[in-house]
């Protein structure tokens, strides 16, 4: 009943004509907006930490904006719902009421954590006027709904509504940004998705792409650090989103001493007792992982620069080159009941990678190796596109099938070991742009002929084990044996 | 015959009822209450008949479930097909397990403590030993020592990972391999702990790793065992702790997904070869009236084995002619042999085993296990441990090196692990050269390689005794998820119903896959 008796209140007020009343909230309203207004001039966000009690409430920011957000967005349903039941129409005057008083809360929170804490940084200034935009802006709402009586005003109301709205959401998504970082929303999105959203020129001048900084280093502080030391938020000063800016360091000056691991101050930081209340990355963000931290000091102790491609003493696994994702393969649900007869029976078969079709099939011919030669291989050529590895080592396969198997588009696969192949023809095989692994091994393949897949950049495991072409090193055992003598002698 | 009306029954009766007659109210009441009873006692009977009829229509029909068996079985059967597996596209397509029976000692092998040489024959603190029960073999000492490992430890590898000097050929491939420090079982005693480790369940019963991924992944060549076990001749002179037909039984699965053990003398399976005087054809002829005859029993019976017995007679065919060109090592080059070493000539020994492992993972068989036991050295550790070692370190690193000149190691799992570990105090006597070790549930050190596995780490942290696990442990239920996982499966979603339960390997404790593991 109160809802709907205040909501009555603010709606009649203007009909029954009370002129102090409204002049009063006129003016205390234009009060508030130049108060607010001027809000960020007499206390400057200076990037220094004031008191500790402003903090302890400004961490109820966070928390706080639900509300506003939450009712904001309940007006206009609200509105919307009174079409047909005017008593919903009614406490939307109450609920954007409250939105307001809510907005001027949570504004006021916010403030005192930026205070507070010292954060500074674009990022918390367009989220700062955002959330002053929107105090006056609701506030604005709130005259436009008492004056839409007036036919000439009608469209004023919704009309600010929408755009208090925009404004709520672009506030807030600059406000998400400060805590997630600005990458949270894109980072795992779809790649077809991400063509629409630019990614933001990393500022990496005067590095080199694949220097180790690049490669490595930089990656490590865009995942765990920029969020709070980068361009929106820049925490203790101090930026790590660029090689100028890690250098640069922060209010308590460098943050990276080349040389000296021990006296880095970034690297001191990051390697305190998770407890300690230095540690960073704070706010219970996890730690670096010990791989990460290693790689930073042997970076550090190499002297920190921005272009070397190679850091003495680190390995990294993924230095190695990856296998590229893997395409999907079409679906082979309408072939299923040859694919089954086909398993049923004592000949080659076709396997399932898994139950998704979209893995593909596993041409198989572990069962009859020997009687499977080039004219049965071309017989599976119906199933080409969905069959994504050739089982076909020890059967009676040529050097005639690479034809056949040029045709086998989406083959990551492919086993010729113990085959009568010779590798005239392997030059074919090119055709496959998703051919990651081949095994020649045992067959009769000559380093010439094998000369051929050095051109297929995809092709990463390639096996010649006993064959002419393989390479000299492996060919008795004593010579791996040489090469993997310990590091490192200590006696306990 | 005229029946007084307390006898018949009012259901079938029409006219005029007990109640209407002139008798005394108390008679009429006992009328009301033996009715009752009566009629409580007709309805359990036919309850009773009810139930009998749903027995003898059996699971099958009330629920749509009945005993695994292949894609040939009965109607209602559950089929590979049902089972939409691999659930994911996997890493690895098959499997090697080297399964270390008796429990070897990770102190000496490939946990390195360097502190613990200071703290040669001091008792380890209680605060470590915490409120452990222990084996009746050690409960009752006096003291426990801590006995520092009697080898050296070096560096290896780019990873410069810390190996023991009994393994010179494992160090060679540290950084092919993710050894996991922190493996924990909850069973202390051999047989609750090794069938823990192979069926997920320190009771025996349930079926084995080797038979869910029969089960559960089928064959990829269908003339051999798709779950081959090897067991590796003992030496005497070690402590052989048994290994039972217990450790790859089907358990309630259908037995065509039991192990097919190779023997490790002779002929690799017994009564294989056709006796004088029966040819293939013969045989062939004999088989397939048996076949029909099997079949005529399915159909009487309806038992899902009859149905396993029928499959087995025709693996048993197809071997005859399979297992004979599997053994045969007469083509293999002379790189092999110098690789295995001159043991891998002789049938029975690990490294001939590996030999043989190599060869069927070529040949598609889903799964092989290698026993080697003898790991049980509660006394005399210098004494016998270097001569276990000699006996299975070249093996195993001569298995995962040929793999992997081979190109089988992308889509091969290698798994190396015991029961469980060995105490870091000595039981019994300790001295300046020799020393026992108990079994040791809470950290034992295990590796594994291949397909999917993230290689050139070392997963988890035990305390300075290698007696917790203080950092990512890795219990048996973990560790088995995570091997299903780099086959292709969620492993809580490869289950069969058997006694209500859908029963898994990992069990009923929730288990998780050990993501660290993963490349």
């Amino acid at each position: 009943m109160t809802v709907k008796d205040s909501a009555v209140a603010v709606n009649s007020s203007p009909r029954i004509g009370r002129p102090q009343t409204s002049r009063a909230a006129w003016i205390a309203s234009l009060a508030l907006g130049a108060a607010l207004l001027l809000l960020p001039f007499v206390l400057r966000l200076d990037g220094k930490p004031h008191a500790d009690w402003q903090q302890f409430l400004g961490r109820f920011h966070p928390l706080a904006v639900h509300f506003p957000i939450a009712l904001l967005v309940l007006v206009p349903t609200l509105e919307i719902a009174g079409c047909f039941r005017p008593a919903l129409r009614e406490s939307a005057g109450f609920v954007l009421r409250l939105a307001f008083l809510s907005c001027l809360g949570a504004l006021t929170l916010g403030y005192l954590l930026a205070y507070g804490s010292g954060d500074a940084g674009p990022g918390v200034t367009r989220h700062m006027w955002g959330g002053i935009a929107l105090s006056i802006g609701v506030m604005l709402c709130l005259a436009a709904r008492a004056l839409r009586i007036a036919a000439s005003l009608r469209l004023v109301y919704p009309a600010t509504l929408c755009c208090v709205l925009l404004l709520m959401t672009w506030t807030a998504h600059q406000g998400g940004s400060l805590t997630h970082g600005d990458n949270y929303l894109t980072q795992y999105m779809p790649a077809a998705m991400k063509r629409w959203f630019p990614a933001t020129a990393q500022p990496l001048n005067g590095t080199n792409a694949a220097s180790f900084y690049t490669a490595h280093i930089h990656p490590i502080f865009d995942a765990n650090c920029v969020a709070c030391h980068g361009e929106s938020k820049t925490m203790g000063g101090l930026r790590l989103d660029s090689y100028a800016m890690l250098m640069r360091g922060g209010k308590d000056g460098a943050v990276i001493a080349p040389g000296h691991p021990e006296t880095s101050l970034l690297l001191q930081r990051v390697t305190l007792p998770t407890s300690h209340k230095l540690f960073m990355p704070a706010e219970g963000r996890p730690p670096l992982k010990p791989e990460e931290i290693a790689w930073i000091r042997a970076w550090v102790l190499r002297g920190a620069s921005p272009s070397e491609t190679k850091v003495a003493g680190v390995v990294i696994a993924e230095d190695h080159p990856r296998d590229p994702p893997l395409q999907p393969v079409g679906d082979y649900s309408a072939m299923m009941a040859e694919i089954k007869q086909m398993q049923s029976g004592q000949g080659a078969k076709l396997l399932q990678v898994s139950s998704k079709p979209s893995d593909g099939l596993i041409l198989n011919t572990a069962d009859v190796p020997s009687s499977f030669g080039d004219a049965q291989l071309a017989q599976f050529q119906k199933f080409a596109p969905f069959i994504v590895e050739a089982e076909l080592g020890r059967t009676a396969v040529t050097d005639a099938s690479f034809d056949t198997l040029s045709k086998f588009t989406h083959l990551r696969a492919l086993h010729l070991e113990e085959t009568a192949v010779t590798g005239n023809g392997l030059a074919k095989l090119a055709a496959l742009s998703q051919l990651t692994y081949l095994n020649l091994s045992g067959t009769r393949v000559t380093a010439a002929a094998a000369a051929a897949l050095d051109a297929q950049k995809n092709l990463l495991h390639v096996y010649l084990y006993n064959t002419p072409a393989q390479p000299a090193n492996t060919t008795n055992t004593a010579n791996t044996t040489d090469a993997m003598q310990p590091i490192a002698r200590k006696t306990p | 015959m005229k029946q007084h009306p307390l006898c018949t029954d009012t259901e079938h009766e029409h006219g005029p009822s007990v109640q209407d007659l002139p008798i005394p109210a108390a008679l009429k009441r006992e009328w009301a209450a033996l009715e009752t009873r009566r009629r409580f006692l007709g309805r359990t009977g036919k309850v009773l008949g009810w139930a009998a009829l749903a027995s003898l229509m059996g699971e099958r029909m009330l629920t749509g479930i009945a005993h695994a068996s292949d894609a040939k079985g009965a109607p209602g059967a559950i089929t590979k097909d049902d089972l939409k597996l691999p659930h994911f596209a996997p890493k690895a397509k098959r499997a090697i397990y080297l399964f270390m029976s008796g429990g070897p000692p990770q102190i000496d092998l490939l946990d390195h403590k360097p502190n613990l040489a200071a703290l040669y024959d001091t008792d380890i603190p209680a605060s470590v030993r915490g409120a452990q029960q222990l084996t009746g073999m050690t409960a009752g000492q006096a003291r426990f020592p801590i006995a520092p490992s009697h080898w050296a430890f070096q560096r290896y590898g780019k990873t410069g990972t810390w190996v023991s000097d009994l393994l010179p050929y494992t160090a060679r491939m540290v950084d092919d391999l993710a050894i996991i420090k922190s493996t924990n079982t909850d069973a202390i005693n051999h047989e609750p702990a090794i069938m823990l480790m192979n069926t997920g369940n320190m009771n025996a019963g349930k079926p084995c790793l080797g038979s869910w991924l029969s089960y559960g992944l089928g064959s990829m060549n269908d003339n051999l065992p798709r779950f081959m076990v090897l067991q590796t001749r003992t030496n005497p002179k070690e402590n052989n702790q048994p290994v039972s037909s217990r450790l790859w039984s089907s358990g309630y699965l259908s037995s065509e997904h039991a192990g097919a053990g190779l023997r490790s003398g002779g002929d690799p399976v017994l009564y294989l070869s056709n006796p004088d005087g029966v040819d293939r054809e013969v045989r062939r002829k004999m088989l397939d009236a048996v076949e029909e005859i099997n079949h005529q029993t399915l159909a009487e019976l309806g038992d899902p084995e009859t149905n396993a017995r029928i499959a087995q007679y025709e693996m048993a065919y197809r071997m005859q002619a399979s297992v004979p060109e599997l053994a045969d090592l007469s083509k293999e080059p002379q790189s092999t042999w110098d690789l295995y070493g001159p043991d891998a000539k002789e049938p029975g020994t690990f490294a001939y085993n590996c030999l043989l492992a190599r060869r069927m993972a070529e040949r598609g068989v889903r799964f092989t296990q290698i026993y080697k036991r003898g790991w049980d050295v509660h006394d005399n550790v210098t004494g016998i441990l270097p001569m276990i070692c000699g006996e299975v370190d070249r093996g195993c690193y001569a298995l995962v090196t040929d793999l992997k000149r081979r190109g089988l190691l992308d889509d091969t799992l290698v798994i190396w692990a015991g029961e469980f570990g060995r105490t870091v105090y000595s039981q019994g006597g300790l001295s300046a050269t020799n020393y026992g070790r108990d079994h040791h549930p809470r950290c034992f050190t295990t590796w594994m390689t291949g397909g999917g596995v993230k290689t050139g780490i070392t997963y988890g942290e035990t305390d300075d005794y290698s007696y917790n696990v203080v950092k990512d442990p890795v219990p048996v239920r973990d560790f088995n998820a995570t091997i299903l996982h780099f086959l292709g499966i969620d492993h809580n979603k490869l289950t069969y119903k058997f006694q209500g339960l859908d029963q898994k390997l990992t069990g009923t404790t929730p288990a998780s896959v050990v993501t660290g593991l993963l490349a």
